[in-house]
């Protein structure tokens, strides 16, 4: 007995050796700092001073009463919606598209992903200087076919901006989310399809009645991480607008960021982050719970 | 089984029309590698014209108006050193924790994993104070660390799911032989993960490479930081010389499309295993 309990022991000693590296720094630079964000979210800490004074839930209040922060939840909102839907969209069109294609199948993939592998800084800057209204690549395709009409200010036009962003970030996501539903296209048993194809199923019934249930878990996988990385959006909003013309391209994020680092008020935009935490870990909940209930259906 | 059947009108539609589709991808990268071979004048005049000569004045002004070089260097090491340390500590823990089925060991797999729904933006400012305490705010070990930290969520959910494929059977024979844990998870599993380390190591690498924020916070000022930090800068600082910052665009994306093209296998296989938890 005794022996049996000190084996055990030293198994899990060996164990603990394992997972002690990741586990110590996980829980130095991970937990550590999101748990005392909490804490900070109570203070109005400047970011700087050794004194943090605790103010409660100022901070809070001031986050649900204030308009500023009202309007970057709706940039986020519109922004987040913007970006989940199209991306979403294309990326399954485009996955169908591919996986029906009959010449350069993988020459396509790998292209449409192409994006997805350059960072958000860069790829702002480049969407930046083809927005551009005097020497931008869009306008100035817009003068040479003569549709002078069409030219914009993209990004100085505050009622486009918001959405010239958009357009920069499912351009850049959508094939990532391609390669989701390719794999999610292809788990679905060619059996089936045949099967439909014998009883008379159209291409069109095969579609809806047999491919979109079955993909319809990737749907939600895919759906909520698009949302919740809308929700992180930054890169790009610092290179191309800087939250601006006015306040119309600040998100929560960029909020936070902006409060923390320019106007030295760290406990509010930590109080900024932690909202931020709660809506994230919803959706989250959400996915699971539609996820879960699919698969009793089945 | 079934037979190859003759390409049909639809199908050279379906072409055509991805084929658009997949140009309109292409061409702002298109549209970065032109502009960075045409002078700044060029592209004034006519932003969507090829260029005519190949004009590497750009990256010369580059590298002789900004500290470029160091950028790349500070690039490369943060992504090796960080992916290297990654690799030694990540698979390790997942190993264990798939492997030894105690609660403790649930309970951390679910406690790596809940790391993914944390905001780097929620924590940050704890962070960087807490990097001032253990002296790294500045250095390269504070990014680095943070890294591993951060690929500890995603690291554990790839492994973990490519463990369960590892037979046992290697394991037990070695062990049988006189090898010591340590030994046999280097030996002889780790090597089986060849496949699943790739992906890690690419998709995560990508992200640090393209990481703005963190190095542009922790590292000191006044000195080049990363590849992509200074774009960033170049894009307020020398507003009137795109052609500069063009260049720079390609230097950042070009080592990314060769790991890219060369291992593209891994990237389908990182990226599915980690949709397929979301």
């Amino acid at each position: 007995m005794n022996n049996k309990r000190q084996n055990k022991r030293k198994v899990d000693t060996v164990a603990l050796a394992f997972v002690a590296p990741a586990l110590i720094l996980y829980v130095l630079f991970i937990i550590l700092p999101t748990v005392s964000s909490f804490y900070y979210s109570l203070t109005s800490w400047d970011g700087i001073s050794p004194i943090v004074r605790f103010i409660g839930l100022a901070n809070y209040r001031e986050i649900f009463t204030s308009a500023r922060f009202g309007n970057a939840l709706k940039n986020t909102i519109i922004l987040t919606v913007f970006i989940s839907v199209f991306e979403n969209a294309i990326a399954l069109l485009l996955a169908l598209a591919v996986d029906n294609v009959r010449f350069g199948k993988n020459v396509f993939r790998s292209v449409l992903y192409l994006p997805v592998l350059i960072s958000g800084i860069v790829s702002g800057f480049i969407w930046k200087i083809m927005y551009n209204y005097n020497f931008g690549a869009i306008n100035s395709f817009f003068r040479n076919i003569g549709a002078d009409g069409l030219c914009q200010d993209w990004l100085g036009n505050t009622s486009l901006t918001l959405l010239m962003i958009g357009i920069v970030l499912v351009w850049k996501g959508a094939g990532y989310y391609m390669i989701i539903y390719l794999a999610g296209l292809q788990s679905v048993s060619t059996d089936v399809i045949e099967a439909a194809q014998i009883d008379g199923a159209t291409a069109r019934q095969r579609f809806y009645y047999i491919t979109i249930p079955l993909i319809s878990g990737t749907f939600t996988i895919n759906f909520t991480l698009s949302l919740i990385n809308g929700l992180k959006v930054f890169d790009q909003i610092s290179v191309m607008t800087d939250g601006g013309p006015g306040f119309t391209t600040e998100t929560i994020v960029y909020l936070l960021y902006k409060v923390g680092f320019n106007e030295g008020r760290q406990g509010f935009g930590t109080a900024v982050g932690v909202v931020l935490l709660f809506v994230i870990i919803i959706l989250n909940t959400l996915q699971q719970k539609i996820l879960r209930s699919r698969e009793v259906q089945m | 089984m079934k037979a190859v059947k003759k390409p049909r009108l639809r199908d050279y539609l379906l072409f055509v029309v991805l084929l658009i589709i997949a140009l309109i991808f292409l061409y702002p990268i298109l549209f970065a590698l032109q502009s960075a071979l045409k002078s700044n004048g060029d592209i004034l005049k006519d932003p969507i014209a090829l260029p005519t000569t190949f004009y590497v004045q750009n990256f010369k002004d580059l590298f002789e108006q900004s500290d470029f070089l160091t950028a790349i260097l500070h690039s490369v090491v943060l992504t090796v050193v960080s992916e290297v340390l990654i690799i030694l500590i990540v698979p390790m823990a997942a190993y264990a924790i798939d492997r030894r089925k105690s609660r403790f060991m649930e309970f951390l797999y679910t406690f790596f994993l809940a790391g993914m729904m944390v905001p780097f933006h929620l924590y940050m400012f704890p962070l960087f104070k807490e990097m001032k305490v253990f002296h790294i705010f500045g250095t390269m070990a504070g990014p680095v660390v943070s890294y591993i930290a951060g690929s500890v969520a995603f690291g554990t959910l790839l492994y973990c799911s490519f463990l369960k494929t590892v037979p046992l059977e290697i394991e037990e024979a070695a062990r049988i032989d006189g090898c010591t844990p340590f030994m046999t998870f280097w030996k002889v599993t780790f090597p089986l993960l060849g496949p699943c380390t790739g992906s890690m190591v690419i998709l995560n690498g990508l992200g640090i490479w393209n990481d703005y924020l963190m190095p542009y916070l922790v590292l000191p000022s006044g000195k080049a930081k990363t590849i992509t930090v200074e774009i960033a800068s170049f894009v307020g600082q020398y507003t009137a010389r795109w052609d500069i910052v063009f260049a720079g665009t390609i230097i950042s994306i070009v080592p990314a499309l060769i790991i890219f093209v060369s291992f593209q296998k891994y990237f389908v296989k990182g990226i599915t295993a980690g949709g397929a938890k979301g």
